[in-house]
């Protein structure tokens, strides 16, 4: 019997949709984001109000870079892929629709709300909780219009690319989820359901798997797809991205606690964190090898293929990041490292490197194809790939600098055993100049994207869009299972049992680190004389999570003499056990702040908040007068108590109701001791509760009980 | 330094162990997969991306 083909259409518009979104975002995030590098050497640059402050913009750089930009990059090129992978149109146009505009109303409302101040503080899922409830339909969305292709597909087996796809969904609902749980006070408020050390865990688990599988797998699902398209070849080792494959997706979801070494994590979760963290060296490799040993013999194309060239950087930045990490992973170089910019410049070799370029690389070759046209200027695309990969040198050299000049100045002691540079505002200002060099090669970067932009729309103008391009394929047969036949390749029919072996895969790693030290008490050993917050204090932290503080100031300190010198006494779990959520952060652009309380008297905080270069001059801290203007609102705090008492916060019972009385009587001896420096302020301002906090800090273990 | 890891762990060593054990069975499973591997539905499997062309003429 003859079969006949099946003809249907792919779904092009879609693919352009994503990518207008992608470009979109992508030159909104990067501009945020040099606005935010030019703050950190001009403090003129916070525009004078809250909205536009270091704190609050800068989640909003890193929300929309990841989530916005790369983020619609994936979709697009997901979208593209699959269906020719699969030889199938979309499951249904209608999800495809929702997906893309409902992704973009969430980007809209972080991009609304992170300036206004509703953060939870968790790095890269500061988002609040309603907008988590939508982030969690859209991609149970894209989920099912992923799933609903896979199932009418004309090809039997699953190609590597879609096993990253199929991966990357099913790890990025479970991270957002468990890193979602919040019990919610208000419309735009709730509270970590865990606290301190636990909620540290969660965290750095999410926020290591966010790098792993949202800009790592679907972004390699991506170049093994995109790569043998553009070279023209196959893939170098189909055997390699196998094994590459399950290495990756098991290996990667147990190295979070390398952001925690030295904190008052468990050692025995740490040292997990660390070794998986170096083993991840050989699949990332593996996967950065077969990306480039696809071009063996088609480096001639290389020269004269833009599209070529963005991949083979996008590579080569993939593979020295993810050489990079293992290494930052080692607890000695960690030491020097952690808290410095030397992170933010690995972090960028691989958002600029593996992720833009490769971004770009997809855009290039993509938009002429479903337009159906030549590219506008292959000059042009030329100049981006310089521009652009001058802008990650100029980026990232001097941030390895400054990362290097600080690490090594916060440790160095005077041959009298007294640290050389007592004062921490003197390591800032040594690395200003790497700072503003910073955000030149940034803005080189951005430029190039600009170009690109024009590139393209003027590509898109030339040509007509293929919103429906034919294609025909036959019908997929009944499924016979050759008794012989080998099980992977069985599996690779099997979507659904991929899925859920994918997902007990991921799952192994995050129980095996999370489960001990949740259900474990001696994991966390508790200390008499931590006590809850009071409810001022409370009210003060909560602006401190609003104002983002934690964006630059750690409450960490770690068992060095360098650091115990400068800060105080190490931190202890038992100190962080009523932290909802814990607020220990990543880096120290300011000094830690875990020991502040008591260190300066509430007329220096006062002033220093009002203007911080009145205290500390050459500071680049931003000013935050508004505190003092602004009254505090206590309307929330019963419900606050309140939901500090459901988490297992032990105020004492009916406290609630009379929290504010407490407030106020706090509130109060504050403005009367600021008075006798003469600063006359109302008991009721936002500035009153956050010196509340910052004097509470780190005071509780110094209060030893009474024996 | 393994020692160390595993007497901090009050009596956890079997869990320890058994992360250990996962790992190790995992990679030698993958590579004797590797290996058995037919040579042809490797090739089958690697040209997918660049067949769609072809799906169109068929």
């Amino acid at each position: 019997m003859l079969m006949q083909p099946d003809k249907f259409y792919y779904d092009n518009k879609i693919v352009r949709n994503f990518a207008i979104a992608t470009i979109v975002w992508g030159i909104v995030g990067m501009t945020v984001g040099l606005l935010i590098a030019t703050q950190l050497y001009s403090p003129s640059m916070n525009l004078g109000n809250q909205y536009t402050t270091y704190g609050r913009i800068r989640p909003l750089h890193t929300n929309a870079v990841i989530f916005a930009f790369v983020g619609n990059a994936i979709f697009m090129g997901v979208y593209y892929s699959l269906q020719r992978l699969l030889k199938a149109r979309m499951f249904s146009d209608l999800l495809s629709r929702i997906h893309f505009w409902g992704w973009q109303l969430i980007i809209i409302s972080a991009a609304i709300t992170l300036p206004l101040g509703f953060s939870t503080s968790h790095e890269y899922a500061e988002l609040e909780w309603p907008i988590d409830i939508a982030i969690t339909i859209i991609w149970v969305v894209f989920g099912v219009n992923m799933f609903g292709t896979i199932i009418k597909r004309r090809e039997k087996h699953l190609y590597v690319a879609i096993w990253f796809y199929i991966a990357t969904f099913v790890t990025v609902a479970v991270l957002h989820i468990v890193n979602s749980f919040e019990l919610p006070i208000s419309i735009f408020k709730s509270y970590y359901v865990f606290a301190g050390v636990q909620d540290a865990l969660v965290q750095w688990w999410y926020g290591h798997n966010a790098v792993a599988f949202f800009l790592t797998t679907p972004y390699l699902g991506m170049m093994y797809y995109f790569l043998p398209k553009m070279a023209n070849r196959p893939i170098y080792s189909y055997r390699l991205s196998i094994l590459h494959f399950w290495a990756l997706i098991f290996i990667y979801i147990w190295a979070g606690p390398h952001h925690l070494l030295y904190t008052s994590l468990p050692g025995w979760a740490q040292s997990l964190g660390v070794a998986f963290s170096i083993m991840l060296i050989a699949p990332s490799w593996g996967g950065m090898i077969n990306g480039l040993l696809t071009l063996r013999g088609a480096w001639d194309k290389v020269r004269d293929d833009v599209t070529l060239k963005f991949m083979v950087v996008a590579l080569t930045a993939y593979g020295m990041a993810t050489f990079e990490g293992p290494m930052l992973s080692l607890k000695s170089v960690n030491a020097i490292a952690h808290f410095t910019d030397w992170i933010i410049a690995h972090v960028h070799v691989g958002a600029l490197g593996w992720n833009g370029f490769l971004t770009f690389g997809v855009l290039y070759w993509l938009i002429p194809r479903i337009y159906k046209t030549e590219l506008y200027s292959k000059k042009l695309a030329d100049f981006h790939f310089w521009i652009g990969t001058l802008g990650i040198l100029f980026y990232a050299i001097p941030l390895y600098w400054a990362g290097f000049t600080q690490g090594l100045m916060w440790k160095e002691f005077t041959p009298e055993g007294l640290l050389k540079y007592a004062n921490f505002l003197e390591t800032v200002t040594r690395i200003i100049p790497m700072y503003i060099m910073r955000s030149i090669g940034g803005a080189f970067y951005l430029s190039g994207v600009i170009v690109m932009a024009y590139n393209l729309y003027k590509t898109m103008r030339a040509g007509k869009l293929v919103s429906n391009e034919a294609a025909e394929a036959l019908p997929l047969l009944k499924e016979t299972n050759e008794p012989s036949e080998f099980w992977h390749r069985r599996l690779e029919r099997k979507p659904m049992t991929f899925l859920v072996l994918s997902l007990v895969v991921i799952l192994i790693g995050g129980m095996v680190e999370m489960l001990p030290t949740f259900f474990i008490s001696s994991n966390v050993p508790t200390i008499a004389s931590v006590k809850p917050y009071t409810p001022l204090e409370l009210q003060g932290r909560d602006l401190y999570i609003k104002e983002g503080c934690v964006g630059c100031h750690t409450q960490t300190i770690r068992p060095f003499r360098s650091e115990t010198e400068r800060y105080g006494e190490y931190s202890k779990a038992g100190e962080f056990v009523y932290d909802h959520p814990f607020l220990w952060g990543s880096k120290r652009t300011g000094p830690d702040l875990q020991r502040e309380g008591g260190k300066y008297s509430n007329a220096w905080h006062y002033n220093h908040m009002m203007d911080p270069r009145t205290m500390s001059p050459g500071s680049i801290m931003p000013a935050f007068d508004w505190l003092i203007d602004q009254k505090l609102d206590t309307t929330n705090t019963t419900a606050k108590i309140k939901a500090m008492q459901t988490l297992g916060v032990p105020y004492p019972k009916g406290y609630a109701a009379i929290a504010n009385r407490d407030l106020d009587k706090q509130a109060k001896a504050i403005s009367a001791n600021l008075a006798i420096d003469k600063i006359k302020v109302s008991s009721d301002r936002e500035i009153i509760a956050i010196i509340a906090y910052l004097q509470r800090l780190g005071t509780d273990i110094k209060n030893k009980p009474a024996k | 330094m393994f020692k160390q890891f595993v007497h901090s762990l009050q009596g956890d060593e079997i869990y320890m162990l058994l992360s250990l054990f996962i790992f190790l069975a995992f990679f030698i499973g993958a590579t004797i997969a590797m290996i058995k591997m037919k040579k042809s539905h490797l090739e089958y499997m690697s040209d997918i991306p660049l067949n769609e062309e072809n799906a169109k003429s068929n």
